[in-house]
């Protein structure tokens, strides 16, 4: 048909950017992966093939390093679907007073993260934080929010949580508002109860919205790194590390080659983790 | 299509042409005939973000007017400033001049101009020589002292004199001391420093390494951290912890600003640069109450020097201009105008004997001669380009030393193990 | 009726204590001294001051970063709006040999580190001469906005049945006009969001303003960076500098919000 082939042209202009726009740089990260390059030292180039690579894998630090982020990724992303899919749902009633509220729900997105979690970090500041103040007051013990390992996570994962479930309900709201009324009228005609229409329309239809929600969190979960950086540094120790703190610390110092192997790492682990995704739930449908 | 960036980034470029023309045309104009001063060359700093851009800033229009070089400000925040430099430097993107930490220079060095010849024309002996140290390596001077500071020991005086205590000079005087005024349920805590991933906990470290006889890099380039010395240091790194704030493992180097401020530690040691908000009525309910001195000893006094330097790169096409900033920076002048600045944050202290000593400095900075005699002992870091992985790497152990995923032993070799790793031995 | 409409109050109540309460809090951070910020018993009611207001407005040429920031992210919106626009109606309505990969391949840009993109980035701009420049950065921006725009254009433009459309090319429509004037609007929550997102990515990015940056375009997100200072952040000018960053984002989202709830009367096409 000839509309198909115009169609086809649409793709291009987008697509083209993108691919120059990022292939490009990934082919670079990828060469340079492959060498030991430290910018300090320019003239020691040495091609190593795969040896920052093996260098990493035997690092325990690194190891560590994808423990901890795989912890912390899937625990953010978790909270965040649970608690952004609530919301939503809660939203969906036709009640007026709900539609400026959706508003100041969205604020944290607008927060500057560094800001967001410099002043989250004033807040659960074991001393000086308001948190610990109320928390005294109650009875319930001043927690060292920051500076216990388990703690810390549950710290991080909580502000990015609050950083991020604001998103999370606004695309699956945004997915909940084009479901058509229809069909849930039709399913009550038939008798259906709130939770069977929830299961058998609601899920279904909202199922790529969810999986887009999480693939793209997750993705960017992995790859976070101002909150956790402002909040913890990595610490206490090296319980908050995740791969890109990590990188960031091998980059400040200029050593090219590692942290670039140590980016294509992120991809692999990353790219792996989108495909089991995407495989799971578009297969069934 | 990207109408937005298109059109604009069109319209740009025309005007970037156009500008060129019109400055090509001038420019060869006044080549023919007006005397040099009339040309406008232009510099490219890259210099750190903060209270020190400020007192830059409010200084430049005298140098600009003065000299006819425009500078361009390209200020980035402290933890990124190292890198974006390196990165600047070392792909040929053009900054004339930087603003550069001391621990950098033998890192950035190949890519900075030597200044010795230059240096001749001007007053180095005003200098405190430990500073000019500071921005030299492998016998060539590649930066000027800026801004030096110091570790210095800020304590109550009014604390102490409750309890009829002396100002401490040795470490197990300040422990002694910190113990005695150290009570955890009024808040009170005997000393304040960083103890987790806070840039500052390798500094603390090393400062007590030092002060015992220990050094990061023995004479014959090996680590030299592992051995009697270095085990006292740490040692007495551990005990400072149990008189310190609860939360230390999680101080940054504000927090310990704070800690005094809010008058909950009676002793810390500090940056002088840190210390002049503690002055500060605004922001300090300590004002007035505080003493200053140079850090206790070990078997040694042994403080660290942080000297903020100004280079050139060494590709500029300007080194003219370029070194006529670095010598305004540097310069007298300049000093004696920055402590004037009113700043209650921080300050340029100046690297001049001639500005230190200076009466307006002393009323300035109440802690000024703590940092002169501090700076005439003080201890620079290891010269190497590998410094800054070292310095890396002693964060991270201490921060797991004092996390307990160390034992003090382990944290020791691993010291030494990582360093002599980091040296290729 | 009632039992629900009580019960949602109620739960909202937590929702909205937890989602304010930092932004109270660096509103009145904003007003405060530093001091008072750590006061006890914490202030919740004060006199407040216009010092940090002023510090950032007039210290630095804050208005300059202002509208860097905001041309740059209404770049990134337009550009992403666009192209993704594009490419996702292709990617819904043809599916071709070939189109799952290319689909799964447009994700590669977000499982790269950022850091890891910087300096090929920094690289390539250099070479081309557009460092310090707002191009430089919206290009960088779009590419970063695009995937996510992209995947969720496509499943907005999948739920527009294609009998629409024909039904408007029955009526003399171009393909091209189909889209715009029948497609778009019928998927425009979707749209919204990903402006909304487009904008947000542009807005609140740091690392590659950063490095791509110089005095010339230099955004907000550098520039709050920038009041961490070595002794430490200066809340109150954060703060300040924060809240006004703010401001544009809430216009945008409340210019735009309207079009997340319109698909609710549109739905009624199907049928």
């Amino acid at each position: 048909m000839r509309t198909a082939q115009t169609r086809r042209w649409y793709l291009i202009p987008g697509l083209v950017f993108l691919l120059s726009i990022d292939l490009v740089p990934l082919v670079y990260s990828l060469g340079v992966s492959l060498f030991n390059w430290w910018l300090v030292r320019p003239q020691e180039i040495r091609f190593l093939g795969i040896g920052n690579y093996l260098t990493l894998a035997a690092d325990p630090a690194f190891r560590r390093s994808v423990v901890v982020t795989c912890a912390f990724t899937f625990g953010s992303v978790l909270v965040e679907l649970l608690a952004g899919l609530a919301l939503a749902l809660l939203f969906a009633q036709p009640f007026r007073f709900l539609r400026p509220i959706r508003a100041i729900l969205l604020l944290p997105l607008f927060v500057v993260p560094v800001v967001g979690a410099t002043m989250w970090r004033l807040i659960l500041h074991p001393d000086m934080g308001v948190l610990n103040y109320y928390l005294g007051l109650l009875g319930l013990g001043q927690p060292a929010w920051l500076g216990e390992p388990t703690l810390a996570m549950v710290a991080i994962i909580l502000v990015d949580a609050w950083r991020t479930i604001p998103f999370m309900f606004l695309v699956i709201h945004a997915g909940l508002e084009t479901l058509p009324s229809e069909l849930y009228e039709a399913a009550k005609v038939d008798g259906a109860s709130w939770f069977q229409s929830f299961r058998y329309i609601t899920v279904p239809l909202l199922t790529y919205i969810m999986l887009l929600a999480v693939l793209i969190r997750g993705m960017d979960a992995f790859r976070e790194f101002d909150i956790i950086f402002v909040l913890t540094g990595g610490g206490p120790g090296t319980a908050t590390e995740t791969i890109q703190l990590l990188n960031y610390r091998v980059f400040g110092l200029g050593h090219m080659g590692i942290a670039n192997a140590v980016g294509i790492v992120t991809l692999a682990l990353v790219a792996v983790m989108c495909f089991l995704l995407i495989r799971a739930v578009l297969k069934p449908r | 299509m990207n109408r937005m960036s298109g059109v604009h980034g069109e319209s740009r470029g025309k005007l970037r042409a156009r500008g060129g023309i019109v400055v090509g045309l001038v420019l060869a104009l006044l080549a023919v005939g007006l005397p040099a001063w009339a040309q406008t060359k232009t510099l490219n700093l890259s210099m750190l973000a903060g209270f020190k851009e400020d007192v830059l800033r409010a200084n430049l229009p005298e140098f600009e007017k003065r000299t006819g070089i425009k500078v361009v400000v390209d200020s980035a925040p402290l933890g990124e400033l190292y890198k974006k430099q390196l990165l600047s430097l070392s792909t040929g993107a053009r900054h004339d001049v930087l603003f550069m930490d001391e621990p950098w220079v033998p890192a950035l060095a190949e890519f900075l101009l030597p200044l010795d010849e230059r240096a001749k024309g001007i007053d180095m002996p005003d200098f405190i020589p430990t500073t000019v140290a500071a921005g030299s390596y492998d016998g060539k001077q590649y930066a000027l002292p800026v801004d030096p500071n110091v570790q210095i020991l800020i304590y109550r005086k009014d604390l102490l004199e409750q309890k009829g205590l002396k100002q401490p000079t040795t470490w197990d005087e300040l422990l002694k001391a910190a113990k005695a005024l150290h009570d955890p349920a009024k808040q009170q805590y005997g000393f304040a420093f960083t103890a987790g991933t806070d840039p500052q906990t390798p500094l603390y470290m090393t400062l007590l390494l030092w002060s015992y006889g220990a050094e990061l890099v023995d004479s014959r380039g090996r680590a030299g951290v592992n051995n009697e010395a270095g085990k006292k240091g740490a040692e007495m790194f551990m005990e400072l912890l149990k008189v310190a704030p609860p939360n230390v493992k999680n101080y940054t180097f504000a927090d310990v600003n704070k800690a005094l401020q809010l008058g909950q530690a009676a002793m810390a040691i500090q940056w002088a640069s840190g210390a002049k908000p503690l002055e500060d009525p605004s922001k300090s309910s300590v004002a007035g109450k505080l003493g200053y001195a140079v850090p206790p000893k070990g078997t040694r006094n042994a403080p660290m020097r942080g000297v903020w330097n100004i280079a050139i790169a060494k590709n500029t096409p300007n080194q003219e201009a370029a070194w006529e900033f670095a010598r305004w920076l540097s310069s007298k002048e300049f000093g004696l105008a920055s402590t004037k600045y009113p700043s209650a944050i921080s300050a340029i202290h100046s690297a001049r004997i001639s500005v230190l000593q200076d009466p307006s400095t002393k009323a300035a900075l109440p802690y000024v001669d703590a940092l002169l005699t501090s700076l005439r002992v003080a201890k620079g870091r290891p010269r190497l380009k590998e410094y800054p992985d070292i310095q890396e790497h002693m964060r991270i152990t201490c921060s797991r030393l004092t996390a307990g995923e160390l034992s003090l032993d382990a944290a020791l070799k691993e010291m030494d193990a990582g360093i002599n790793k980091i040296l290729g031995k | 009726m009632r039992l629900r409409r009580f019960l949602t109050v109620l739960a909202l109540i937590p929702v909205l204590a937890w989602t304010l309460f930092p932004i109270y809090w660096i509103l009145t951070a904003s007003f405060k001294t530093e001091l008072s910020l750590y006061a006890k018993p914490p202030q919740w009611l004060f006199s407040p001051i216009l010092e940090n207001y002023k510090r950032v407005l007039f210290n630095i040429p804050f208005f300059q970063y202002l509208s860097n920031s905001l041309l740059i992210a209404l770049g990134t919106t337009g550009g992403s709006l666009v192209l993704g626009t594009l490419a996702a109606y292709g990617f819904s309505r043809i599916k071709f040999w070939g189109s799952e990969a290319l689909r799964f391949l447009v994700l590669v840009t977000r499982m790269v580190p950022r850091m890891t993109l910087v300096v090929p980035y920094y690289l390539m701009m250099l070479k081309i001469g557009m460092l310090d420049t707002y191009t430089g950065l919206v290009i960088a921006y779009v590419s970063f906005a695009m995937p996510f725009s992209i995947w969720l254009l496509i499943g907005f433009f999948d739920e527009v049945p294609i009998e629409v459309e024909e039904a408007a090319m029955v009526d003399g429509c171009t393909p091209l006009g189909t889209l715009i004037r029948v497609v778009i609007p019928i998927a425009a929550p979707g749209l919204a969001v990903a402006a909304i997102f487009a904008f947000l990515v542009s807005w609140n990015e740091f690392l590659f303003a950063l490095i791509l940056s110089g005095p010339a375009s230099k955004t907000l997100p550098v520039v709050i960076a920038g009041l961490t200072t070595d002794l430490g952040p200066l809340y109150g000018e954060m703060s300040a500098a924060a809240v006004m960053v703010m401001l544009p984002n809430i216009l945008m989202t409340v210019i735009l919000q309207r079009y997340v709830v319109r698909g609710l009367t549109l739905g009624a096409v199907k049928g």
